[in-house]
């Protein structure tokens, strides 16, 4: 089944960010890396230095660390409801962008900034994507 | 800049929860005090600015301006909207502009959303697929890493939760009027969205406001209390982002303040009283920082020994701001101002209230968690 684009478009993306769900659905974590300076975003952008002339989605390492983030008490989404309290964090992958995830399989008070965290992939029956989520290395 | 254009006039309407009156009445309630307060008739608007965005204001309000714009750029868009009214003015387009400002989220009404159940993922994007919706988790993800980077603690966070409750519980017609809270009171409220607790967060509350700016000798014909602009700046959080620090910065403030003081011709010696745009704890915390009132990292101590109160250096936030007085965007800020230049705060009127800083901070983006950020220089001089 393909990406619903609509979904997409509801939540601020459009077709650019197309390549990465597709990438989440086949279990590889892409990002939008510029070829002339190797500068790595996320989502779909231009390159702060050289523009959208040579922007490709490529393979990201799906490590990162805890930069900051958030416990919620309420479940402001559906999906959230069966595991409040609940934590969204802002890493910094490896490559350098940011990027907002879950952090699952770990106890709440065990996370901290600095945390060591890799990728693994969770379906959403609410949206219809495959969410990169992510756990601490072990 | 400075000195040249005032504001004229200002309508406030009643502001709290539940007031059961829709957003448009709100502002043409507003509209109309402001011209009661000016003694104008309302065909001397030649300028709206509907800070916000809805488009049949004009009909109801009986209003033939020469142009009608919604401006929207979050808590920062009453001082836009004075600067564009500036502009206006400025190329000869209008002479008297109205800014205008009303919802009623607690009565059901917020200007383009039919179905508030609706509105949380529109400006959450992506993140919110992971459960983060509010403004409270993206101004989350900024405390924490104040914590993280400084130490700051809960208790300090408290701390301006506290003080704006005392500067509240003694002005008539905010929400916290005759409630003061203790820093136990702060530390016993339920966690929302970690490190903030329910006394951490404003709430939403329903009221109008409008102001009319003009050149300053008009507004000395028609007010015997003008507040004048003394300079005005705006930055965006974006270029945090680009350097990978956005969460580090409440907003990119430094070229806001630079071009508003340049403007003015001050230093932050001159300034008596900051209102500052806070919808949460934290928010007070990183701008007393940033513009230079308290140094980097040390925000949380300087409120925790009462810096932000009445008699500390900068009195901040001296009608319970948002937090403790009612939530009417970056109105809020820009109200408490033009109610101290004027003398007219009552038992909270500070002693010395000439110069004022304000704020504004606002739309940001799901992703990116940046915001414009609005500085705003008014004085009872020009």
């Amino acid at each position: 089944m393909s990406i619903d684009l609509a979904v997409i478009k509801n939540l601020g993306g459009d077709h650019l960010d197309l390549p990465f769900w597709e990438g989440a659905r086949r279990g590889e974590l892409l990002l939008h890396r510029c070829g002339i300076c190797g500068k790595h975003y996320w989502p779909a952008s231009r390159c702060v230095e050289h523009g959208g002339t040579d922007m490709a989605w490529v393979p990201a390492s799906g490590r990162g660390t805890v930069h900051t983030y958030t416990i919620m008490h309420h479940a402001y989404a559906p999906r959230m409801a069966p595991h409040v309290p609940y934590c969204v964090a802002v890493l910094k992958l490896e490559e350098g962008p940011f990027f907002h995830t879950n952090i699952v399989d770990c106890p709440m008070e065990g996370i901290h900034v600095g945390l060591e965290v890799a990728v693994r992939f969770e379906e959403d029956e609410v949206s219809g994507l495959t969410l990169p989520v992510f756990a601490p290395v072990a | 800049m400075r000195g040249r254009f005032a504001i004229a006039a200002l309508g406030l309407t009643e502001q709290g929860i539940r007031l059961g009156r829709s957003d448009r009445d709100l502002r043409g309630d507003a509209v109309e005090r402001a011209l009661r307060e000016a003694g104008l008739e309302r065909d001397a608007i030649d300028g709206y600015i509907h800070c916000w965005g809805e488009r049949e204001d004009l009909r109801y309000l009986g209003l033939s301006p020469n142009f009608s714009w919604a401006l929207s750029c979050g808590g920062a868009t009453p001082t836009a909207g004075i600067l564009a009214a500036i502009g206006m003015i400025e190329a000869g387009q209008a002479e008297m502009v109205a800014c205008v400002y009303g919802i009623a989220p607690t009565s059901g009404y917020i200007p383009g959303v039919p179905d508030l159940k609706s509105i949380g993922a529109h400006s959450y994007g992506y993140p919110s697929l992971y459960g983060m919706m509010g403004a409270a988790s993206a101004h989350a993800l900024h405390a924490r890493r104040h914590m993280h980077l400084f130490g700051t603690t809960s208790e300090q966070l408290g701390a301006v939760a506290v003080t704006q409750r005392a500067y509240a519980a003694v002005r008539p017609g905010t929400t916290g009027y005759g409630k003061p809270i203790t820093l136990a009171d702060h530390q016993g409220s339920p966690m929302i969205v970690d490190p903030f607790r329910r006394l951490d967060c404003c709430r939403d509350t329903d009221g109008g406001v409008a102001i009319l700016v003009c050149k300053a000798d008009r507004a000395r014909q028609l007010s015997p209390n003008p507040v004048y602009i003394l300079g005005a700046g705006m930055g965006q959080n974006i270029a945090n982002w680009h350097k990978g620090i956005p969460y580090d910065h409440h907003d990119n403030i430094a070229p806001a303040k630079a071009r508003a003081f340049a403007q003015a011709g001050i230093t932050l010696a001159d300034v008596d009283m900051a209102q500052l745009y806070d919808p949460f704890t934290i928010s007070v915390i990183m701008q007393l920082e940033a513009y230079g009132f308290a140094p980097e990292g040390h925000g949380g101590p300087f409120v925790a020994e009462g810096g932000n109160g009445p008699d500390g250096p900068i009195p901040t936030n001296t009608a319970g701001g948002q937090l403790s007085g009612f939530y009417a965007t970056g109105f809020t800020p820009i109200i408490e101002a033009i109610v101290q230049l004027r003398g007219q705060a009552g038992a909270g009127q500070l002693k010395k209230a000439d110069i004022a800083l304000c704020s504004g901070h606002g739309l940001n983006a799901g992703v990116q968690n940046s915001w414009n950020h609005a500085t705003l220089l008014l004085g009872n001089q020009p």
